[in-house]
């Protein structure tokens, strides 16, 4: 049996001065910063899960779930006199059991926001991954996976989440997986055909070449080419999951009264839109706020992380 | 000038196109074919007057059947003859007599005989049929026995056909206010050709109930029903009073959000909502009070316990539970229809029953309750769940209370579940629950009405709750034909329903509902249970004196 010859490597020659190299991270930054409606767009964010997250917490804030019936349905800005006892102050005015508006906006908006992200990313992973290994792998592979897709796209899915509820049981958590596990798949379809496009460019035939691992390529090259489409479509998924938080809560199937989401309580005001406006204006313009940045941001960041927009 | 003529003619172009949108309207244009459009709560579970128990169901019903007797358009006690043209009962009222009219016929034109009554009869008490309401005809001697099993035979059962135009019923006990009692949805006779082409006598769900099948005797016949959609129903030629019947039809409409309903109603694609949304009745009494209408009924809102269950079998707690809502700020601040606190479960009536005044708010005693329930507080109650059938106004007074408990009881973990109706009905029968809203209108005017569903055992009981004092307190009213000595009793029954709490009473309804100025002859009444045959429709400009349809 022939030994490896043993080579050794001469050691490269010390180079006069390193030119700091930049990080595709680093580029994208920098491009995104340029983005003055993008970085608006994620201070506001920011502020906002901070403070959906935080200020509940706080003692400013009143419990959510606290009625005053004799004070219902008080403008913003308003102290009202509860037979009950206290005095209450409304920053934006009650709803029709006399609940704190504002309040409850807040802590609906932890709820909206974490299904948002929580299913968002779900859907994400396993979208991203599955349609990469499809689209790259290809052949037989390829069909039987999105075949999968396919039945699974077939089957009606308020259906699947009924069933698994009454499996499960009415647990929020169980929110999160099931429309993860729904949204999955338009991704899954979409990440296929760009790597189906991508898999057949050169840059991958010089990766193969140089004998990297079939993951290595999957992560290191066709994902981050894909990047740019992948957020465009994840800033469309979040909208849409909290929209279907929300038609599962009025189905009495996700967040249970007397807790709130945004889409239930846009859903209470839009009922009580003749006798009492603000309470579909002030969750509506909560939701919309968010829903018009993260858009923004989205935009903002297929711009800066698309490595073939990158000139500079 | 030129653009302002142009202007000028847009303008008038818009009004004359609006005023005639306005104009056409679904309602209008219905009102002008006679046609009534109904806002009906939830979608029927049935056409079978063996199966349904609702009063949106049998609002349905009561347009496709006729009974004996039927109800008078604006005198809940007053008794219109239906099938039977006359009745008379005897010295003791245990044994009352129908003569049935020869001209009664079915919607496919057959007979209606008193043959029909007693099939009916037979099956809604089969034990086979399961029928939520058979309890409604435990007034015939031996109709419980047969419906539990202990008589097989149905010839021991009160009713007689001893000719075809002559129905005999014997009571188990005196009921002077017997011919109230058949006016009701369970005394419906039903056509058994019909019912026995599509399946055995004792199945539930056939498709005799789909339209093309369906047979009845009312003043209508079904034309079409679709699921979450209408039900259809239009003059039934073969009906004995066809031509004093006012409406050519009347579409029911599913909507089960009362905001919905609302809009749909102001949007003039409806003549009527089931109800209206309590946080709509003040905008309504600002802006459109002549729509508005706001009327006694005989129905009580309260809360089931399922006794059979943790930490429902615990006594104390109920009482804790009961003690600890505020009705007066309900009904004041949620309901807001003129709603009355319920201190006892029947609503008190003209009749002359007044419930024992018992069920207080009283915080302070709740927590003593919960203490000896054996709770230190409300933080130790295990979890439990309050269910409502998909509702606005459901949902906002469980909130409301789930408060209060929260307040007063320290309880933290109650949650909120609501359930589609068909689901919700289902889920209370299969005692499948904890703590479920629940409300029951009268079926007559009388007490009873209110009491004998708590009997054990009785088909509308659905708490699992029994007291062999109730049942004998209620056993030894019915045998007394002295009213005021029958109502003592009455009221000694409902005073130990009242200490064991198997309902938590919250108020006494109203009915606050939208209609349509055109409607006529819609009266206030005390159950409800209008006749629409009765029922008119007229726009402005009609000739009144125009002679009825064909």
């Amino acid at each position: 049996m022939p030994s490896t010859p043993t080579a050794s490597t001469p050691a490269p020659p010390a180079p006069d001065r390193v030119e700091k190299g930049t990080s595709l991270g680093r580029d994208a930054w920098h491009r995104l910063r340029k983005n003055k409606l993008a970085m608006c767009s994620l201070w506001f964010l920011l502020a906002m899960v901070l403070t959906c997250y935080l200020l509940p917490f706080l003692p400013l804030i009143a419990d959510p779930n606290k009625t005053y019936p004799d004070l219902k349905s008080l403008g913003p800005f308003t102290t009202g006199e509860s037979v009950k006892g206290p005095s209450v102050f409304y920053s934006l005015g009650s709803d029709y059991l006399g609940r704190d508006i504002f309040s409850r906006i807040l802590h609906g908006g932890r709820v909206s926001l974490t299904v948002g992200f929580l299913a968002t990313s779900v859907s994400l992973t396993i979208g991203v991954l599955y349609g990469a290994i499809a689209g790259f792998v290809g052949g037989r592979t390829d069909a039987a996976m999105m075949r999968v897709v396919d039945i699974l796209y077939a089957l009606p899915f308020l259906i699947i989440v009924i069933i698994l509820t009454t499996y499960f049981g009415n647990q929020l958590w169980l929110l999160f997986v099931c429309i993860g596990a729904v949204e999955w798949l338009t991704m899954a379809r979409i990440v296929r055909g760009q790597v189906l496009s991508l898999k057949k460019q050169e840059f991958i035939e010089a990766a193969q070449s140089l004998g990297l691992g079939n993951a290595a390529i999957i992560f290191r090259h066709l994902i981050p080419n894909t990047v740019g489409t992948i957020i465009v479509y994840t800033t469309l998924t979040v909208p849409a999951v909290m929209r279907l938080e929300a038609i599962l809560s009025f189905l009495g199937l996700g967040v249970q009264p007397p807790h709130a989401s945004w889409g239930s309580l846009i859903k209470e005001g839009a009922d009580r839109m003749i006798s009492d406006p603000s309470l579909l204006v002030f969750p509506s313009l909560f939701f919309a706020a968010t829903l018009f940045s993260l858009n923004f941001l989205g935009d903002g960041l297929r711009d800066a992380l698309d490595p073939k927009t990158s000139k500079d | 000038m030129v653009p302002h003529r142009l202007l000028a003619l847009t303008i008038s172009a818009l009004a004359v196109f609006s005023t005639a949108c306005e104009r056409t309207d679904r309602a209008t244009r219905a009102a002008r074919d006679k046609i009534l459009l109904l806002g009906n709560g939830a979608e029927p579970k049935a056409l079978d007057p063996h199966i349904v128990s609702s009063v949106g169901d049998a609002n349905i019903l009561r347009a496709l059947f006729e009974g004996l007797v039927t109800y008078h358009p604006s005198d809940d006690s007053a008794h219109e003859p239906g099938v039977a043209k006359r009745w008379e009962a005897n010295d003791n009222f245990t044994e009352w007599t129908f003569f049935l009219r020869d001209d009664a016929r079915w919607s496919n034109g057959d007979s209606v005989t008193a043959h029909d009554f007693v099939y009916a009869y037979s099956r809604i008490l089969h034990p086979e049929m399961g029928s939520p309401y058979a309890s409604m005809l435990y007034f015939l001697k031996n109709g419980e026995a047969y419906s539990t099993g202990a008589v097989t035979d149905f010839s021991q059962v009160g009713v007689k056909a001893p000719d075809d135009h002559t129905l005999v019923c014997t009571l188990e006990d005196p009921s002077p206010y017997f011919p109230d009692v058949v006016k009701h949805t369970t005394w419906y006779p039903v056509h058994q050709a019909t019912i026995e082409k599509f399946g055995s006598m004792t199945d539930q769900f056939t498709l005799w109930q789909r339209p093309g099948n369906h047979v009845g005797n009312g003043a209508f016949r079904l034309v079409d029903w679709r699921i979450n959609t209408f039900v259809k129903v239009e003059r039934n030629p073969h009906y004995w009073d066809a031509a004093n019947v006012k409406p050519n039809g009347i579409v029911f409409f599913p909507i089960e959000n009362n905001f919905t309903e609302e809009r749909a109603f102001r949007g003039g694609l409806i003549h009527y909502t089931y109800v209206l949304a309590p946080s709509l009745i003040d905008w309504y009494r600002e802006n459109r009070t002549e729509v508005l209408r706001s009327e006694t009924y005989a129905g009580s809102y309260f809360f089931r316990c399922n006794v059979t269950r943790e930490p429902m079998n615990n006594l104390f707690f109920r009482k804790a539970l009961a003690a600890a809502i505020d009705r007066e700020t309900i009904v004041r601040y949620v309901t807001m229809g003129g709603q009355q606190p319920a201190h006892g479960f029947t609503p008190p009536s003209d009749a002359g029953y007044q419930p024992p005044d018992v069920i207080r708010f009283d915080p302070a005693k709740a927590r003593q309750y919960l203490a000896q329930a054996g709770y230190a507080d409300g933080s130790d109650v295990p979890a439990f769940d309050l269910i409502v059938n998909t509702s606005e106004q459901h949902k906002a007074i469980a909130e409301a209370v789930q408060d209060m408990w929260k307040t007063h009881l320290g309880i933290t973990r109650v949650s909120i579940s609501n359930q589609e109706w068909k689901v919700f009905q289902q889920t209370i029968l299969d005692l499948n629950y904890e703590v479920a809203r629940a409300g029951w209108i009268g079926d007559y005017v009388d007490p009873t009405t209110f009491l004998h569903m708590w009997r054990t055992g009785d088909t509308n009981n659905q708490t699992g709750w029994s007291s062999p004092d109730y049942d004998r307190l209620l056993k030894k009213a019915a045998q007394l034909s002295d009213t005021q000595a029958r109502y003592a009793m009455l009221y000694q029954a409902e005073s130990i329903l009242l200490e064991e709490l198997p309902v938590i009473p919250l108020y006494w309804y109203t009915r606050v509902y939208a209609i349509s100025p055109h409607i006529v002859n819609w009266n206030p009444l005390l159950l409800d249970n209008h006749p629409y045959k009765h029922i008119d429709i007229r726009l402005p400009g009609d000739n009144p004196d125009r002679p009825p349809y064909n």
